[in-house]
This record gives structure tokens, C-alpha cells and sequence, in this order.
């Protein structure tokens, strides 16, 4: 049916409305959501666009321009320059590209340990058989039930005693690993949920008939079930990648070098607890958000599924 | 299973099917499922043991222990049982920060359900723009606590803070008012930030759940003439049960756990108002490590305490969630 004709079967009593302003709400809500999401973000690239004079006033400016009506000709009449000199202040005075770097290295380190050995262990324990496989399961999640905070005190002193002997360079203060142990275990549970959520839905006729194809276990593993797995795998270290980009505390407590600091912990010490500098932070705060709104855009939508993965058949 | 061999047939240690078999078997990369199992399992395990399992004893094992020196390894420590819980027990600052924890967990979780719920119902629908709707809805969940409040320390400035103008300019204040500084208003902004950034997690977890129900059944509750209402309450409830189970220990944890908001945010204050537990542990191990008044040891006990609350909440909730779902 044409969209003239639809128009045409429809009564005007049927197009109530109720479903006008149906329609209105739901937008309105979306766009409510949105707008409550997202105004944090656009006050933080407006002020960091912002000249320092304009930063520390009151009321504050909400647009650089407004239009306003001279001898009847609409014109833009600018409240305030836009300015790039907080960005400049921000990148000279801080490393924040450093800290960037810092955190793609520790979070793609952390997300590729856990989406090996979380699909290796999720195999296992969806698709094999042998004893206590429940109990295994259930060691592995109570894992993901103990506080970071029982752990910190501990891995803290075991990097300390480790500086300066042969495990120094690798699970030392301000060593990468230092971070990417702890995180990889820390988020290797819900790493090993997934992957087991996602081999219980797969059909075992996958496996059967590499088997009867003459392919070993190991062969089917890696011929027949890794390639059908690539979702789980994507889900995984994606939810992972954003854990490890996040963390603080223990990014607080092992990094005391200025150069390996992760971006949460550069910009959660820039400047003191009070007469912080705003304009710098806020530039260095938006810069931070950038990648992590490409990634958001990108990947959205497995996240999504792989919480549908995950949760919905919990 | 082929391994299952009688005490008569195993004879050798490899069983009925002896050394050369097995060598075999491995030559071609044929084990058995057992094996494969264990070759699957061993990393993960050693990994929770070492960094997960090993360090919650080395916790308890120093709360009960004179503090640990570090860097200074001629001092030793000294049992001394439950001195550290006694100190920490006495401390009002240690109750203080379990009541701002608890404040916090118990008021935002719930909230956060209801609206994530709200959300999820939303984002179901199909409609034009969804994509981008639900990646900006669904930013605020991926953005580092720390720097949300950083953000939000901004938003809330007493002086030149947006919120404030906004609320002025609406005609609710008559001045920018210092949130952040007031003991009462601190906690509850905290609180308010917290369900700001997570209503989006618990949407998500929702809408996972909300897309495992089948549609039929709305269908078939329409036919029979069921309202809007009784379908969400009859239905989509009872259906979405685990999920929200789910996503109450999912939340409920990390809220318990609380650190890079107050840190980022107020630093605990103003005085000790939004010092959340582990906040008041961490400045008690690192603010305080000198060998005679035991930071760590202290930190430690705190540690402990914290494990054990949390240990107890996830067992609430698993004892009417757990249903193993294993071959």
C-alpha cells in the first residue's frame, strides 16, 4: 500500500489525537534523555572553548552568539571568542597524549589476555565434559564478588618487594603489567560468563559434524568454533577495553610516574582540590571524551547484544 | 568415559591404555575431553588464584598482624588478633563511612532501577535516529567515573556553576548555591550524579532482558484483551525477574565500592560527608603506612570488613537468583 493510499483509507476520526501527541511524547522523552545525557559533555567543550575571563563569571554565557534584531536586519552578535588557548595550556603544561597512549596500551593489553583465556575457560565449561565443572563455574564467579579494595593492599606491597629484583621490569610500581594482571583478573569472570553464555546457544551439530569430518578436538575448536565466536569475542573486549580505560584506583596507586599515567588518574591530579585550573581541565577533559565517543558510536551496538548475550539468559 | 579404568586395569599409571598410547593421542593433538578441560582451565585458575584469591587471604592475614612495613623488610610484624578490628571499630570516621556507603548504595541502586527500566522501555521501540539516541543515552555509562566527576565538580561549582545558573535563571534559586559544600547537600548530589551516570548501565541490562521475551505473549495477552498495565505487570515483570536480580548485584557491588567519585568530586568532604568506604580505606592505608600506627594494617581490617558486607549482599541476592545453567 502507497503511502497516498494509506492516507486515503484512513478516517479522520482514526488519526486521533491521541496518537499525535503519542508520538510527541516518545520523541519528547528521547529527546529529553538525550539532552540530559549529553548537556554534560557540551558544557565541557563550551567552557573549554571559552576565554579564561568568560570562564569565572556569573551568570554564564550558554552560546557565543546571539541573534539580535538592529534596524529590523536579524544580525549575530558575538558574546564571547571562541578560543583554542585552553587546549594549547592543556597539551604544554600536561602530557596528555602520554596518558592516552598509557591507557590504550593497558586496555587492549587487558581486553586481548581476557578474551583468550576467557574463551578458553567459557569453552570448557560450556562445552566439555568432566568433574566438578559446576564447582569450577561457581570459583570463577565468586571471584567477581571480591571488593578491588582486598586486593589493592596486598598487590601493592608485592610490587614494592618486587622493585628492583628480576620481577621488577614486569610487575613492578609504574610497569604497564602492573595494571593489566590485576584488571585482567579482575574482569576475567565476567570474560569467562559471556563466552559460556555464548557456547551454551550454539548448536552442537557444529561440532559434530567437524568430528565427522575427520577434524581433531583441538582442530574443531580452532577450524569450526573460534570463527563462529567472533561476537562474543567482539562484546568482550569491548566491555573490558572500557573497564580497564576506567579504572582509578588501582591506576592512583601503582602509577606514581607522571609518564605512565592513565589518563582517568592524569586528569583526576590535575590541579589542587581547590582554585583548580577550570579552563585547562575542561580542555583536557573533552579531549579524553573524544575517543571514547567514536568508540561509543562504533560499538554500540555490541554492546548491546553482547549484554543480551550475557544477562537476558541469566 | 575412556579414562575410567578399574583398580585391576590400572595397572600403570596411565591406565589400560599405557604411556605409548597416550603419547599418541597427544602426537595427533587427541585428548580427551578431560584433558582439554583441564589445558583450557589451568590460566584462568592460577590467574584468580594469584591475583584474586591469593590477595584477599594476604587482607585478612594483615588485618590480624602489626602493620606491614613495606620497604623496611628487618621489621617484622607480630600477631596481634583482633587488636586492628578494635581500633577500627572505634573509630567513629569508620562508621561514618559505612553509613555514607550504605546512604549511597541503597538510595541510588533502586532509583537507578526504576528509571533504567523506564529507559529501556523507551529504547525498545524502533524508531528514526535510534542509534545515535541510544549511543548518547548510553555514554554516560562508558564515561570513567573520575572524570565524571571532574565534570560534574565543574557543572557544580559554587561559584560559576551551570547548574546553579540554570536554576536561577528557572527562578528555583535566587543565587548560585555551593552544593559540593554543604554537608547535608553534598551526599545527596553524589548520589544524584551517580543515578545520572548509571540509569544507562541498568538500561542496558534491562533492554537485554526485555529482548529475551518472547512477543507472542504480549500478543496473545492482547487478544484477551489485557491492558498496557496488566501486560507490563503480568508479564513483563515476572519475565524480567532474573534480569533485575542481575542488575541489582551488578550495581549494588561497585556502588559499595565507591572510590573515584567522592575522590574526584569533594575528596570526601566537606569534613567526612561523602567519605564512602573505600575511600576512608585507602586514605587510611596510604594516608597513614608508618610502622607504629599500621596504615596498612588498619587499611587491611577495613579491606576485610568491606569483603565481608559485600560477600553477605551477593549472597542475598544469589540465594534467590542462582540457578546454574551448566551441561
Amino acid at each position: 500500500m502507497s503511502i497516498v493510499d494509506s492516507v486515503r483509507e484512513t478516517r479522520l476520526e482514526d488519526v486521533a489525537l491521541w496518537d499525535v501527541g503519542k508520538r510527541l511524547g516518545f520523541y519528547g522523552s528521547i529527546l529529553a534523555m538525550v539532552s540530559i545525557s549529553m548537556f554534560p559533555v557540551f558544557w565541557i567543550l563550551l567552557s573549554s572553548l571559552k576565554p579564561p575571563s568568560e570562564l569565572f563569571v556569573f551568570p554564564q554565557e550558554f552560546l557565543p552568539y546571539t541573534i539580535a534584531i538592529e534596524d529590523g536586519q536579524p544580525t549575530l552578535v558575538q558574546q564571547f571568542p571562541l578560543t583554542l588557548e585552553n587546549y594549547r595550556t592543556a597539551l604544554q603544561e600536561r602530557p596528555v597524549g602520554r596518558y592516552l597512549i598509557n591507557s590504550a596500551i593497558v586496555a587492549s593489553a587487558t581486553a586481548f589476555i581476557d578474551v583468550v583465556l576467557g574463551a578458553m575457560a567459557g569453552y570448557a565449561l560450556s562445552r566439555l565434559r568432566f568433574p566438578y565443572k559446576l564447582q569450577v563455574l561457581l570459583i570463577i564467579l565468586f571471584a567477581a564478588l571480591l571488593p578491588f579494595i582486598s586486593r589493592l593492599i596486598p598487590l601493592y606491597k608485592l610490587a614494592i618487594d618486587l622493585q628492583g629484583t628480576a620481577f621488577g621490569p614486569f610487575f613492578g610500581l609504574n610497569q604497564y603489567l602492573g595494571l593489566i594482571l590485576p584488571y585482567a583478573a579482575f574482569q576475567m569472570p565476567f570474560a569467562v560468563w559471556i563466552f559460556q553464555a555464548y557456547f551454551n546457544e550454539l548448536p552442537a551439530s557444529l561440532e559434530e559434524a567437524g568430528l565427522m569430518d575427520g577434524l581433531s578436538r583441538v582442530g574443531v575448536l580452532f577450524r569450526i568454533i573460534l570463527p563462529v565466536s567472533m561476537p562474543a569475542m567482539a562484546t568482550t573486549a569491548i566491555i573490558v577495553f572500557i573497564y580497564a580505560w576506567n579504572e582509578f584506583l588501582f591506576a592512583l596507586t601503582f602509577m606514581t610516574q607522571d609518564s605512565k599515567r592513565t589518563i582517568t588518574v592524569g586528569i583526576a591530579l590535575f590541579g589542587g582540590q581547590f582554585n583548580s585550573p577550570w579552563g585547562t581541565i575542561t580542555a583536557a577533559v573533552f579531549m579524553s571524551l573524544v575517543p571514547l565517543m567514536v568508540f561509543m558510536l562504533v560499538f554500540q551496538k555490541k554492546i548491546v547484544e553482547g549484554m543480551t548475550a550475557g544477562v537476558g539468559k541469566a | 568415559m575412556a579414562d575410567s579404568t578399574t583398580g585391576e586395569q590400572n595397572i600403570t599409571r596411565f591406565g589400560e591404555e599405557g604411556l605409548r598410547g597416550r603419547l599418541e593421542r597427544y602426537r595427533e593433538l587427541r585428548i580427551t575431553e578431560e584433558e582439554l578441560a583441564i589445558a583450557l582451565l589451568t590460566p584462568v585458575m592460577l590467574f584468580l588464584l594469584a591475583v584474586s584469591f591469593y590477595p584477599i587471604v594476604d587482607t585478612v592475614w594483615a588485618s590480624l598482624h602489626t602493620g606491614y612495613v613495606i620497604q623496611l623488610p628487618t621489621q617484622s610484624t607480630e600477631f596481634v588478633g583482633i587488636e586492628n578490628y578494635r581500633k577500627l571499630f572505634s573509630d567513629g570516621s569508620f562508621w561514618n563511612a559505612l553509613g555514607v556507603s550504605l546512604f549511597y548504595t541503597f538510595v541510588s541502586v533502586p532509583i537507578e532501577l526504576v528509571f533504567g527500566l523506564g529507559l529501556a522501555l523507551l529504547l525498545k521501540a524502533d524508531f528514526k535516529g535510534k542509534y545515535f539516541a541510544q549511543a548518547a543515552i548510553l555514554f554516560p555509562w562508558a564515561l570513567p567515573t573520575v572524570i565524571n566527576a571532574k565534570i560534574w565538580a565543574w557543572l557544580l561549582n559554587p561559584d560559576y556553576g551551570v547548574i546553579s545558573d540554570i536554576l536561577v535563571r528557572v527562578g528555583i534559586l535566587s543565587a548560585p548555591y555551593p552544593f559540593l559544600s554543604k554537608p547535608d547537600v553534598a551526599l545527596y548530589a553524589m548520589t544524584s550524579i551517580t543515578i545520572w551516570k548509571t540509569t544507562s548501565f541498568m538500561a542496558l541490562i534491562m533492554l537485554a532482558g526485555l529482548s529475551s521475551i518472547p512477543d507472542h505473549l504480549y500478543e496473545s495477552a492482547r487478544m484477551d484483551g489485557a491492558s498496557r498495565w496488566r501486560r507490563f505487570r503480568d508479564i513483563t515483570l515476572p519475565l524480567l525477574k532474573p534480569t533485575i536480580l542481575v542488575a541489582l548485584i551488578f550495581r549494588t557491588l561497585p556502588a559499595f565500592q565507591a572510590f573515584g567519585l567522592p575522590y574526584g568530586l569533594t575528596g570526601g568532604g566537606p569534613g567526612e560527608a561523602t567519605t564512602t568506604l573505600v575511600l576512608y580505606t585507602q586514605q587510611a592505608a596510604y594516608n597513614n603506612p608508618g610502622p607504629t600506627n599500621g596504615g596498612f594494617a588498619l587499611g587491611s581490617a577495613a579491606a576485610t570488613v568491606i569483603t565481608m558486607i559485600a560477600l553477605v549482599i551477593a549472597l542475598i541476592y544469589v540465594a534467590t537468583l542462582y540457578e546454574p545453567e551448566v551441561r
